[in-house]
């Protein structure tokens, strides 16, 4: 392969790992935006979402790559897949807000936080106790039908992720901007307590920062399981903290920016692993976590900045 | 009754009523009887016994290694105590300095690096850290062996200095920035553990670690020295916890947890403070370290993982975030429950399975469920009970009625502060002078080209429209905000962008408009904060408190309740209470108590009278004029004009962040700018 091959596949590579990213930065950033608060209970959402979305697919009979889907059947499958991990995990974001969080919102400090901490924990072990520590095969239906494009192989597989996250990324760039529902979100960012007093029900709007979140880290799970061909409990704790990095890289409460850094943060993944040493790769990427935050904290894009002082 | 208990007569709740308490009440009258000192000191006698002989009383040499690492545990616990209970700085990757002890020790306590022989290390052979060894058909290689003992504190060291390493990028930045960050450093170092084998040997680990040796008598794998070890070095960072949290610098570390800005207002370096607790808490974190490399003999890189941080984590906050005695009994209850009570109950559970057949039962492993429970530990405990176990805040006594009676005293304060004397300035210098001070927001100019004097041992009224910019104008002042134009000067000295610490120490002390106590320290405490820019007590002085530490601390604390007693017995019975649990006028009263104990020339007031009722305020106004008659210098916002009226010498008016108005106040209260932006153009044509 000539070097400018090399160098495509890996963008081709980083683009798939940064759609998955960008989906879970989101979360980061929604809820960091709305309520001021790292969720660190997201990183291992994302975990029980790429479980939940194994047992979907494999309800519908498929396991491991053996049975392969084209036309109409893939995308039932899939749509199934992602709308089921997305209403799980969305759903268990709500349930840990309602009964962990809220009660939280009120307290200075950094309690909230670590009760995330502890939320994050206790989804870890259960998933560790109950799947055991291997990691698992993944249902993937998906035909391996390829393209070349010089050296560099572009899968069906990516293609599809691709879209998948672009149409959801579009979806939730619609809703925030243009629905009243995401005008309500905006506003409860901007000013939570000017925005009740605007009739804005900041519970409900929360409440639904933490659904959508959680359902984009649900598919983000998916994505991952589709991608690598497997899944273990211990994937979200390194995805987690390479997402974490996109959103402060794009400039945490920045929904733009979210989707930006985790393109980024993909990139300099594959190019990374490939010109670097894989070994090496988490050092650079929360390197330059702790230099965007010492120096420009705002961000890349630096758009909104938070003002809790 | 009284015939047969022993209790003193008087005494009558406490006299047992049923007969057959009696043996018992006998049994405990002696502790009863005792003086509280020599109760404690009784408990803390029978506390170390108990501690002492452990091993003799449980003889089983897995127990005894349980313990021995448990101790281990409430050593890192107090470490992270410092950093995440004192100061209130999360740290999620504390695990790494817990590696980097180990690292430290086990590099230079095994033969990992064998560097050839030159004559270079010849001084170290004599110092007895290395030696020659040969090697059959090859060059001869420097085995380096350095003392466990002189290790423990080296480590310490080392760590301290990753500690600063690590902090320095992120001081700066917020608490939850902090968290991330701090877990970023807690991934990279077992990475780079792994990933540099020459020296670590990467993922296989460091092995055959030489364990430590005393008197000849080398400790082996045998848990019960370790356990000895590990005792005394927790009681010696029990004993360094106590003595910094009693000191200024702790009271510094806790305000800055309570609330950065005002700690900065009150003269608090922050920057040296927070890398003082990072550079501490990691200090404790690497002695740990090398402890436990020794005792195991072994070190990889999957023993210092986020898990682990999450532990210690956990203990503290079971045990009660801040609190001494709490986190060690959080790190030994955790360890228990691991080592022991898991393991037992597993042995149960498997023989209720084979009692009733079921073969689910018998495979049950509740050892794996820690992690589980550790996490659902983490969430109860933050939802229920933050305080934890043995929280680090006391409870108060009740005030008596005569306590808890106030009335408004008029005529100022009665005695003269002993803190306060009176400044001599060349003649014809200010005070304070302000020029040309300007500050922007985005579009607003919250403060224009502002030029103010103010001359000694006078009073001056700053007012105006909200939204005027008077606040704008102290944060200036105070170093809180950076002009972008202008320079002030305090006696004739430019102070103009000086951190809000450094200005404190120049002189210049303020209050806040809404209050910036440190709400979960007691009023002594909060004042005692006020002197930390006229005090110098490090760290190491904090601990050893030699005489001259002793005499600042007396000093200071008699200075303290000095000043309290300027508000009679508003704060005097209560300042053992928590700040937060103050009525809004007397946490007023406490604002300005902590700033005149910081013995400034100028003492800024942001709206003292705030909440407060008409008899309260004109006590508090002629208290401010005592204060200034004793020598102080006060420049005070305020909304209430009797009280400007009253006290001020002159007054000065803004409008827009500009200057309108400036003189007497019978002369500025005809002005008609000021009349116009008080009450707008229609009302002035009016008048």
């Amino acid at each position: 392969m000539a070097l400018h091959d090399v160098v495509l596949q890996q963008i081709i590579n980083g683009l798939s790992l940064g759609a998955m990213y960008s989906l879970l930065a989101l979360g980061f950033t929604m809820v960091y935006g709305i309520i001021e608060l790292i969720n660190f209970a997201h990183f291992n959402i994302f975990m029980v979402g790429s479980f939940i979305a194994m047992f979907a697919l494999q309800s519908l009979g498929l396991h491991g790559q053996s049975r392969l889907l084209t036309g109409w059947p893939l995308v039932g499958a899939l749509s199934f897949g992602f709308a089921s991990t997305m209403l799980a995990s969305g759903g268990i974001g709500v349930v840990i807000e309602r009964v962990a969080l809220r009660p939280m919102r009120n307290v200075k400090g950094t309690a909230a936080m670590i009760t995330t901490i502890g939320v994050s924990y206790i989804l870890f072990n259960i998933i560790l106790l109950t799947t055991g520590a291997g990691a698992q095969n993944y249902p993937n239906p998906m035909p391996q039908i390829s393209w070349h494009i010089g050296g560099a192989v572009l899968r069906l597989r990516e293609v599809l992720l691709w879209s998948v996250s672009l149409v959801l990324m579009a979806v939730l760039h619609v809703f925030v901007q243009r629905t009243k529902m995401g005008k309500a979100m905006r506003a409860t960012a901007q000013d939570q307590e000017a925005a009740r007093m605007m009739g804005v029900e900041v519970d409900q709007i929360v409440m639904l920062t933490f659904f959508i979140g959680s359902a984009l880290a649900g598919a983000a799970g998916l994505i991952f399981g589709l991608y690598y061909n497997n899944t273990s409990f211990l994937i979200g704790y390194t995805a987690g903290l390479r997402a974490f990095t996109a959103a402060v890289l794009g400039g945490i409460g920045n929904i733009v920016g979210a989707m930006m850094g985790g393109l980024i943060i993909g990139l300099i993944e594959a190019l990374g692993g490939q010109f670097l040493q894989v070994r090496w790769t988490d050092v650079i990427i929360f390197s330059i976590l702790i230099v965007v935050l010492a120096l420009r904290p705002t961000g890349l894009l630096g758009l909104s900045t938070p003002k809790k002082s | 009754m009284a015939d047969v208990s022993p209790a003193p007569a008087s005494d009558l709740e406490a006299a047992p009523p049923p007969r057959r308490a009696t043996l018992t009440a006998a049994l405990l009258a002696p502790v009863r009887w005792m003086p509280e000192a020599t109760r404690k000191r009784a408990g803390l006698a029978l506390l170390i016994a108990g501690v002492l002989l452990f091993p003799f009383i449980v003889r089983n040499a897995g127990d005894i290694d349980a313990a021995a690492n448990a101790l281990a545990f409430a050593m890192l616990a107090l470490g992270l105590n410092i950093v995440v209970g004192f100061a209130g700085l999360l740290d999620l990757g504390y695990a790494a300095f817990f590696a980097i002890g180990a690292y430290i020790y086990g590099m230079v306590g095994s033969t990992q690096i064998t560097p050839p022989w030159t004559d270079v290390w010849q001084p170290l052979q004599w110092l007895g850290l290395v030696s020659r060894a040969h090697v059959e058909g090859g060059p001869d290689l420097v085995h380096i062996h350095v003392s466990f003992w002189l290790m423990l504190p080296g480590a310490a060291l080392v760590a301290a200095c990753f500690g600063l390493l690590f902090g320095a990028p992120t001081l700066r930045l917020r608490g939850d920035y902090l968290a991330i960050v701090t877990l970023g450093f807690g991934e990279i170092v077992p990475i780079v553990v792994r990933n540099t084998p020459d020296w670590t040997n990467g993922p296989m680990g460091l092995n055959g670690v030489i364990s430590p040796q005393m008197f000849g008598f080398r400790f082996g794998v045998t848990s019960t020295p370790y356990y000895y070890l590990a005792a005394f070095l927790v009681a010696l960072l029990i004993f360094v916890s106590y003595r910094l949290k009693e000191s200024r610098i702790g009271r510094a570390w806790m305000a800055i947890r309570e609330d950065e800005i005002a700690a900065g207002a009150m003269g608090v370096n922050r920057v040296r403070l927070k890398l003082m607790a990072f550079a501490m808490g990691a200090a404790f974190a690497g002695a740990t370290g090398t402890f436990y490399v020794a005792k195991l003999g072994t070190a990889t890189p999957d023993m210092f993982q986020f898990p682990v941080s999450v532990m210690v984590l956990v203990m503290i906050v079971l045990g009660g975030m801040g609190s001494v005695p709490g986190v060690v009994l959080g790190a030994l209850l955790l360890q228990l429950l691991q080592s022991w009570f898991l393991q037992d109950l597993t042995q149960w559970v498997h023989a209720l399975g084979r009692l009733v057949g079921s073969e689910g039962l018998q495979q049950v492993e509740l050892v794996q469920t820690i992690e589980l429970i550790f996490g659902i530990i983490l969430v109860l405990m933050m939802l229920y009970r933050r305080e934890g176990l043995i929280p680090a805040s006391r409870t108060t006594a009740p005030l008596s009625l005569t306590e808890q009676a106030a009335m408004p005293s008029r005529g100022g304060i009665g005695a003269s502060l002993s803190g306060i004397r009176d400044v001599r300035l060349p003649a014809g210098t200010p005070m304070l002078e302000v020029r040309g001070l300007t500050k922007r927001f985005g579009g607003i100019t919250a403060v224009k080209d502002l030029g103010l004097t103010i001359l000694p041992r006078t009073v001056v009224g700053l007012i105006g429209p909200n939204g005027s910019g008077k606040t704008t104008f102290f944060n200036l002042v105070t170093g809180l905000d950076t002009p972008d134009a202008g320079r002030v000067f305090l006696m004739g000295e430019d102070v103009t962008g000086l951190p809000s610490h450094a200005i404190v120490e120049r002189g210049i002390a303020r209050t806040f408009q809404s209050l910036r106590l440190f709400a979960n320290m007691t009023v002594l405490e909060n004042v005692l904060v006020g002197m930390h820019a006229r005090t110098r007590a490090n760290a190491v002085g904090a601990v050893l408190r030699p005489p001259s530490v002793r005499a600042e601390e007396k000093d200071t604390r008699e200075w303290a309740m000095e000043v309290l007693a300027i508000f009679g017995n508003r704060l005097l019975p209560r300042v053992n209470h928590l700040a937060g649990s103050l009525s809004y006028a007397n946490r007023r009263r406490l604002e300005i108590a902590r700033a005149v104990t910081s013995r400034p020339r100028l003492l800024l007031l942001d709206e003292p009278t705030a909440g407060m009722n008409p008899a309260e305020t004109m006590e508090l106004a002629e208290q401010i004029r005592s204060l200034n008659t004793m020598g102080l210098t006060v420049l005070l916002i305020e909304h209430k004009l009797n009280v400007v009226n009253t006290i001020s010498d002159k007054v000065a008016v803004l409008d827009y962040g500009e200057k309108i108005a400036e003189g007497r106040a019978e002369e500025v209260q005809r002005n008609e700018d000021v009349i116009r932006a008080y009450l707008g153009r229609t009302a002035a044509a009016r008048i």
